[in-house]
């Protein structure tokens, strides 16, 4: 019923009654970004908020009075062993351990991609192991460039591409919250950027044509939709035609890995949001000779595998930010 | 290519070694039939790079990130991922350009130049 008041009703209105609970509230959606170890993410209706995990008793609060929650992790990288960060397994570790220690368990998570650093089937096993010390139902993937090399994404689809479509895009609710996850790191032409493909862009018209413009709206995908930095190829070359598909929505929040640092933007009703790796941090765009791993000293690493905290008012276009580190 | 277009081609590669550091070379006629391109910071030095038919490339990885060496039209040539210090080599018989790219990080291009 709600739904149908949804679809008439006009946008400041939509504020409170996407729910299927009949309580005319204001729910949120609530995104708690830790850079190096996550992004949780508390569902409540149509407001995306998140805090620093150093502030635990305001993310009590906020989880409690969530009605799910989940987490976005990314670049775990299982396998790279170079100096700036020679124990990955550790951080990602330590990671889950972060997760495991919030006060309500996330429904799921959502892994953004370079789950493994060469997609070995040991490096493959090895993060399946640890993700599987997470206190959570399950964990959904879209694949980064490092995890479809050699195969053309063989290895990661036999293992993560089930219920997937193509090259393991995928779609599913959760309640009131359609998640897209889209694969943007196949395909890549030269001289260009992610790319999505045609064959997705219809896939996607097509899975979000039927949707009521008050469902929330999640993507996920391993590049960033939108324009980071494109001399580095830190953007996806048809992730505007994906957008344009998700105009009519009043709340759309995209979550993106690959850079291995925190960024965000708001466009409209959309939240733009980049997660930090669990393995090792990426220098800012531009600024230094390439975006290839970046070294501090070992004492430092946890103070810039930090955290991140996104809060965005749905229909309102607040977003606040707080940045913390883990260190 | 007759001896002007040559000279000019030379007159090029040279000014594009000297200035950018990573622009193109030309080996002589007399050279090895060896060349290697090496990739680091997420680059291909030199980017242009002009052999004799019969020379073959070695491309190595000097990055701490995997990169691949693969031709534009995906199908002459196409390395598997290169892990940090691993190499890729391709023979050149034909005359012609070459360009290619890292399918992983398509913003790296670079071109090799048969003559």
């Amino acid at each position: 019923m709600a739904e149908t008041r949804d679809d008439v009703l006009p946008q400041q209105s939509l504020l409170f009654d996407h729910h299927h609970d009949g309580v005319d509230r204001r729910g949120f959606l609530k995104c708690m970004a830790w850079a190096g170890t996550g992004t949780l993410c508390v569902l409540n209706g149509g407001i995306l908020k998140s805090f620093s995990l150093s502030g635990m008793s305001e993310i009590e609060r906020a989880a409690a009075k969530g009605e799910m929650s989940f987490v976005q992790i990314s670049d775990s990288h299982l396998g790279f062993n170079k100096p700036a960060n020679t124990d990955v397994a550790a951080t990602l570790k330590a990671a889950i351990e972060r997760i495991n220690a919030l006060p309500v368990a996330p429904e799921f998570i959502l892994h953004t991609g370079d789950i493994t650093h060469l997609s070995k089937p040991e490096e493959f096993d090895a993060a399946d192991q640890i993700l599987k010390g997470a206190n959570t139902q399950q964990v959904f993937f879209v694949p980064g460039e490092h995890d479809m090399l050699n195969d053309d994404g063989k290895s990661y689809l036999d293992r993560y591409g089930k219920g997937t479509k193509g090259s393991g895009w995928r779609s599913f609710d959760h309640k009131g919250v359609h998640f897209i996850g889209l694969v943007n790191v196949v395909n890549l032409k030269a001289g260009g950027l992610g790319s999505l493909g045609r064959d997705q862009l219809e896939w996607l018209e097509d899975d979000v044509k039927h949707l009521p413009k008050s469902t929330p709206i999640v993507v996920f995908a391993h590049i960033p939709l939108w324009s980071v930095y494109p001399q580095w190829g830190w953007g996806t070359e048809d992730g505007a035609q994906a957008l344009g598909y998700l105009k009519k929505f009043g709340s759309v929040t995209v979550l993106n890995g690959h850079i291995h640092q925190t960024m965000q933007k708001v466009e409209g009703n959309v939240t733009f949001h980049t997660a930090m790796s669990t393995a090792f941090p990426q220098p800012q765009p531009g600024k230094a000779e390439s975006p290839g791993p970046m070294k501090v000293p070992a004492e430092q690493l946890r103070s810039v595998l930090g955290i991140t905290d996104v809060t965005y008012v749905r229909g309102r276009h607040a977003l606040a930010v707080v940045d913390s580190t883990l260190g | 290519m007759n001896g002007k277009t040559a000279l000019r081609a030379l007159a090029l590669s040279l000014v594009l070694a000297l200035g950018a550091g990573a622009g193109s070379l030309l080996l002589g006629a007399g050279a090895a039939a060896g060349a290697e391109v090496k990739i680091d910071n997420f680059s291909f030095t030199p980017a242009k790079l002009e052999i004799a038919a019969g020379t073959t490339v070695t491309w190595v990885n000097r990055d701490d990130i995997p990169h691949t060496v693969v031709s534009n039209d995906h199908v002459l040539f196409k390395s598997k991922a290169l892990d940090t210090d691993e190499k890729f080599s391709f023979s050149f018989t034909k005359a012609g350009k070459y360009p290619y790219f890292c399918s992983l990080h398509p913003k790296m291009t670079g071109e090799v130049i048969v003559r």
